[in-house]
This record gives structure tokens, C-alpha cells and sequence, in this order.
């Protein structure tokens, strides 16, 4: 589960070599190897009436990637990394998992979707559609000037939100697995507000404790690995109290685990791994059950 | 019999390019689209000559090189590197992996940065292989 190849998916606005540099300290845990993805929406060479398909426009894309790529993979090269490029015409998601299957990739990085709120509330994020259908780790990057939080290192001192749900009981082997890179985790588990209409006090903080409890043996378990462990129980609404705790932590990142629900059932439904992945400031690393379809 | 020359590039212009010249010049030409499945070409059908990439997927040319100048039994294939890296770069980027504990390599029989005319291209390749 070490992350040594990772898949740099970039537009190049959202997500820059400084994006790339800041991942770099996973290189003190096992990454070596790093994979660059552009994808030319197929529509910007699409054809056009009396024009045809435009490939003059193709090759003036593939070259303006290729040029980016050529300096950021010397810098990489340089320092003794493997690289390996793919500028595809296509659409997307479909893309960036075909390169993942290829490269068989421990983690896909990914900018935050750009679409406008009509776009999104009709075709949802790429982002979304990747989270769903990916099986590797995505982490959802968020550039400094987006988040007016200072990240330099992100895999520092994640905050790891505990639902003790298969994706997040992964996401805590997976963070076992980079603890050279981690300085220390923050563990957090969210309560449901209706455990505070128990019948008593007595309840709500019997609730609380059996919680607590089983935080703590997660956070021995990576104590026993050689991370430093913190456990806190909050309680409300996931997505306001994560993002709270993650404030509250000072912490890098927010690490969460996520299911392969059905895209109609989110729309309706809502999921917090998602709605954390889009509207977060934090980058977000979402990490999916072990059989989730790809 | 002609030589056989294997291009690995990602690139399908580039191979159209390479395996052109090759051709009108009298070689046998093969090709391999990533690092990993020219390594497997290269095993397989022991070409005289390579002519490789070093930015690809799977595998880069800087590995594969690596890998060939590391076997006994492929490390008197001949490689022309013609890549849109630096020459610089690729020889920065072996002495990095040699100071982590790999192996001293030699230096590539020629190193093109892309692009390069056709004369340009056949002269060396007729250079290298004699």
C-alpha cells in the first residue's frame, strides 16, 4: 500500500509544478515514480463546421503540454526520479483511469473541479465522477491561494475522519504505509446529532466514550507503527464538523474513506467524502474500499 | 540481411518519422510505444540498434537505458537517444541514480534532441551502425 507511483492529472491552470514540489516529501516514505496526465477535452478539437477536426489545433495543444511536462520531468529526472508522460485526446475521467490501470498508480492527484454551478449541478464535478468510479486513493489538491492556508508538506498532519467504514478503516493502513512522511495524525470521529436526544446524560456520554474508545485503539495502532496518534470525538453535521476539526488541528489534510455509491443516490442523498472534496480548503485524500469497481 | 533497428517512442508522428527513414535507408525498423514493452522487443528480437525516447509511460528511457547497459547479454545493443530532454538532464539523472547505488553506465552513442531533420537522422544512424 506505499505510495510509489503517483498520477499528476493537470490542466495546468488549476495545478502546477509548486503542487507537484509540495507532494515530494512522500519521496522520504516510497514514491519514485511520478506519472503527468493531460487530457484535451475532445470538444476544444472537436468538429467544427467546414473546418473539420481540427488537429492543427491538437498539435498545438499536445506540444504547449508537452513543452510544460519536458521541464517539470527534467527537474524530476534530475533527481534521480522516474517519470513518464500521457497527453491523450479524450474525455477526462475514462482517461485518467485507462492511465491508471496502465500504470497501475498508488495515488491519483487531481486539481478541484472548475465547472460552473449550473454545469455541475447537471453533469456533476470530474472530480466526483473520478471519486466514484476510482479505486486508487485520489487526493483533491487545493492550491494555497484557494485555501489562504499554508501547506507546504500536505502529508504532514492529516486529519483522518473515522466513520469505521471499510474506505476509512484502508485509509488507516494507507497512512501506516507513508509514516515517514507523516508527522502526525489526527483522528477524528463525527457523532450523529441524534445521539444527543439519549434518554440521559448518561447516554450521550456512553455514546461519547464507546467512540473514544475505539479512536484509541486506532490511535495505538499507529503509535505501534511510529506515528504520532490524537483522537477527537465532535459532534453535528460531518461536513461543518470535519472541516471545523481540521481547523481546530491545524492540520495539512483531510483524509476520509470512500464508498462507490450511485451517482443518482448521491445527487439526492449527499455524500460527506465528496461535498469535503469540493468545497474543502484542505486537500482531501479520499481512499475508496478495497472492492469498490473501478 | 538488413539491421534491425527498434524506435521506442510514445509518439506516433515520431515513430511514422523514424520507421520512414529507416526504410528508404535500407534497415529492417520494429517499434514500441512505452519503455517496458521495447525492453520486451528488445529481449525478444535483439535489434542492432535502438533509437529511444526518454519521456514515455511505464518505463523511461532513462530506466530502459539503464536496464540495457546493466545486462550482460544486452548491453552491446547500440542507442541512439532522440528525445525533446536535455542531454544534460539525462546525464544529470544517471549520475543520480548511479549515487543512489546503481551501477557507472556509459554515456548513449549519441544523443539527438528532437526534432531532427531525415539526412540528420539516417547519417547517424549510419554512423552507429557502421
Amino acid at each position: 500500500m506505499k505510495i510509489k507511483k503517483l498520477l499528476f492529472v493537470t490542466k495546468f491552470e488549476e495545478l502546477g509544478f509548486d503542487a507537484l514540489r509540495s507532494l515530494l516529501s512522500l519521496r522520504k516514505s516510497a514514491l519514485e515514480h511520478v506519472v503527468f496526465v493531460n487530457v484535451i477535452e475532445r470538444d476544444r478539437v472537436a468538429m467544427r463546421r467546414g473546418k473539420g477536426y481540427q488537429k492543427d489545433e491538437e498539435i498545438r495543444l499536445r506540444e504547449a503540454a508537452n513543452i510544460r511536462f519536458i521541464d517539470w520531468a527534467e527537474n524530476l529526472f534530475e533527481q534521480g526520479m522516474e517519470v513518464g508522460v500521457y497527453i491523450v485526446v479524450g474525455s477526462l475521467v475514462p482517461e485518467v483511469i485507462q492511465a491508471s490501470r496502465k500504470e497501475d498508480a498508488d495515488l491519483i492527484v487531481i486539481g478541484r473541479s472548475h465547472k460552473g454551478v449550473l454545469e455541475h449541478l447537471y453533469s456533476g464535478s470530474d472530480v466526483t465522477e473520478l471519486l466514484r468510479r476510482a479505486y486508487t486513493p485520489v487526493l483533491v489538491y487545493k492550491q494555497l491561494s484557494e485555501t489562504a492556508i499554508s501547506v507546504e508538506e500536505p502529508f504532514e498532519r492529516p486529519l483522518l475522519a473515522i466513520d469505521w467504514s471499510p474506505g476509512s478503516l484502508r485509509a488507516v493502513e494507507y497512512i501506516k504505509a507513508i509514516k515517514d512522511t507523516v508527522q502526525e495524525v489526527h483522528l477524528v470521529h463525527v457523532a450523529d446529532e441524534k445521539a444527543l436526544k439519549g434518554p440521559s446524560a448518561m447516554a450521550i456520554q456512553k455514546t461519547r466514550k464507546e467512540a473514544r474508545d475505539k479512536l484509541d485503539e486506532i490511535c495505538e495502532s499507529f503509535e505501534a507503527a511510529g506515528i504520532k496518534a490524537r483522537e477527537h470525538v465532535y459532534i453535528g453535521d460531518p461536513d461543518e464538523e470535519i472541516e471545523k476539526a481540521a481547523k481546530d488541528c491545524q492540520a495539512t489534510m483531510i483524509v476520509l474513506g470512500s464508498s462507490a455509491k450511485a451517482a443518482w443516490v448521491e445527487k439526492f442523498l449527499g455524500s460527506t467524502p465528496r461535498k469535503i472534496a469540493e468545497d474543502s480548503i484542505y486537500p482531501t485524500l479520499l481512499i475508496a474500499p478495497e472492492k469498490a469497481d473501478e | 540481411m538488413s539491421k534491425k533497428v527498434l524506435v521506442v517512442d510514445d509518439d506516433p508522428d515520431v515513430r511514422l518519422f523514424s520507421v520512414t527513414v529507416l526504410e528508404e535507408n535500407g534497415y529492417t525498423p520494429m517499434e514500441a510505444e512505452d519503455g517496458e514493452s521495447g525492453l520486451k522487443m528488445i529481449k525478444a528480437e535483439k535489434p542492432d540498434l535502438v533509437i529511444l525516447d526518454v519521456l514515455m509511460p511505464r518505463q523511461s528511457g532513462v530506466r530502459l537505458y539503464r536496464e540495457l547497459k546493466t545486462a550482460k547479454a544486452l548491453k552491446d545493443v547500440k542507442v541512439i537517444i532522440l528525445s525533446g530532454i536535455a542531454k544534460k538532464t539525462f546525464l544529470r539523472s544517471q549520475k543520480a541514480l548511479t549515487e543512489f547505488g546503481g551501477a557507472q553506465i556509459p554515456e548513449p552513442e549519441i544523443y539527438l534532441e528532437k526534432p531532427v531533420e531525415p539526412d540528420e537522422l539516417a547519417d547517424v544512424i549510419k554512423k552507429v551502425l557502421g
